[in-house]
């Protein structure tokens, strides 16, 4: 192999490697756009989540825990809430899918998108108590509630997006 | 690269197990940190927030102008399958508004001249500053949307940022050129306000609901579903009588109101400069007060 040739081949596996990060944080600013619709501001769904998890199930040598960690700072900066609830969320939801990261291996699509349910439900639930517990108000359960149904309804399209993506770039 | 297969994702050595335990404990209490950081040193908070804020402003406005484009392509067909319905209305609100367009010159003129007459202080000048909206977080825990102006606009922290309807909120961080709007019905919202004719004084709060608590109302006052609610002018940060909106229930859920701001159609804001002192300078303001206090203790 010529020396070039491996130049661009190490640009081309870094860029790979790095990509899941940055689609990640692109969803993120994705999720702050303003879309005008009536109603909808409130029950955005939680895109970063549904990032983190798909990538921590199908590439978690990709998606390091401290990429989840950079992932969720972002998000709590830019939304402008409370610092750290957020982070912890995603944390706790990228460490449910690696401790039981053997359970994904053979697991197919219904089953994963069962998984996110649970996982998600843990993420949102410790997101919201938190954020209770830093207000030190009991925060309205309600529009977390719709959050977490219309995020999982997002999860089937964003994956299969993914998985696309993927696969255009194994070619 | 290639895909891991089911043999190379094997369970890791007790070694790594441990070392990546160990990594989420430390991630989880460095979150845990920010949280404590960001309720005792909200500054340093604030300046790492305004700083992220303005880098990815410049890229949430180049992107948000197509979807906006796309929103109003929406808005338009809708606009013009009603257009005769609301033509009709349009022309009978027209010559409503006529009327009291006379009546309120005929109060403008009287209102000068009895002003004159008492030699009140004038209301500070009021400028303007136009911005676009171009974040919405969104999500459950905060009502807030990020504009396009910053402090080299001239854009201060505390200046009420209001749509044609009415009031939306007020600016809580400035960046140098963009800055987050902390909307009316946010869980962190206080607005002093007036309420109906009898212009009793209240405090509008936000719980994160679309429609605002009105809090602190007098024992007396009587409020009726209804009545406007407009900016009192208390504490010198709005000015006073910026409309906000109707009280639309008086109940058990206490004395909710419904802002005039169409919070799906709030493309644009305007940011008001009062140029007066509010609570940017409270803190100064306690210091002199508590001086004031002291010395009057010493004589």
């Amino acid at each position: 192999m010529r020396q070039e040739e491996g130049v661009w081949h190490r640009l081309d596996v870094v860029a790979r490697s790095i990509s899941p990060f940055f689609v990640t944080l692109l969803l993120v600013l994705f999720a702050l756009l303003p879309l005008h619709i009536a109603d909808l501001s409130p029950i955005v769904p939680a895109l970063a989540l549904i990032g983190v998890f798909f990538w921590s199930v199908h590439r978690p040598d990709l998606m390091p825990i401290w990429a989840v960690f950079l992932i969720g700072l972002v998000q709590d900066v830019l939304t402008g809430g409370v610092i750290g609830p957020g982070i912890i969320g995603l944390l706790v939801a990228h460490a449910l899918v690696v401790w039981q990261h053997r359970f994904f291996l053979a697991a197919s699509f219904a089953v994963i998108w069962f998984a996110f349910m649970l996982v998600a439900a843990a993420a949102l639930a410790v997101t919201w108590l938190l954020t209770s517990i830093a207000m030190m108000t009991l925060l309205d359960p309600g529009p977390v509630f719709f959050q977490y149904l219309v995020t999982l309804a997002f999860y089937p399209c964003l994956a299969w997006a993914f998985l696309r993506g993927q696969r255009l770039f194994q070619r | 690269m290639n895909k891991p297969t089911g043999s190379e994702i094997r369970v890791a050595s007790p070694l790594k197990a441990w070392a990546s335990r160990f990594a989420l404990l430390l991630l989880v209490g460095a979150a845990f940190g920010l949280m404590l950081i960001g309720r005792t040193n909200s500054f340093i908070v604030e300046e790492t927030r305004t700083a992220v804020t303005d880098m990815v402003t410049p890229i949430l406005d180049a992107v948000s102008q197509p979807v906006e484009t796309f929103s109003g392509v929406i808005d338009q067909a809708e606009a013009l399958a009603n257009l005769r319905s609301e033509n009709l209305a349009l022309k009978e609100q027209n010559t409503r508004l006529l009327e009291w367009q006379a009546v309120a010159r005929r109060l403008e003129a009287e209102n000068a001249a009895l002003r004159s007459l008492n030699r009140m202080v004038p209301d500070p000048a009021m400028s303007y500053v136009t911005a676009r909206v171009v974040g919405d977080p969104g999500g459950a825990f905060v009502r807030t949307v990020l504009i396009n102006a910053g402090e080299r606009n001239g854009v201060e922290k505390g200046q009420a940022a209001i749509t044609a309807d009415g009031l939306a909120g007020r600016i809580a961080e400035v960046g140098k050129r963009s800055a987050r709007v902390l909307l009316l019905t946010d869980i962190n919202s206080r607005v002093p306000v007036v309420v109906g004719d009898a212009r009793d004084r209240g405090v509008l709060a936000g719980d994160n609901t679309n429609a605002p608590e009105l809090l602190y109302l007098g024992p007396t006052a009587k409020v009726q579903v209804g009545d406007r609610v407009t900016t009192s002018g208390h504490g010198g940060v709005f000015p006073p009588g910026l409309p906000i909106g109707v009280v639309a229930g008086v109940g058990e859920k206490g004395i909710r109101v419904k802002p005039f701001v169409d919070w799906a159609h709030m493309e644009v804001l305007r940011i008001v400069d009062y140029e007066m002192t509010g609570i940017l300078d409270f803190e100064a303001q306690v210091g002199a007060a508590r001086a004031a206090a002291a010395a009057g203790n010493a004589q």
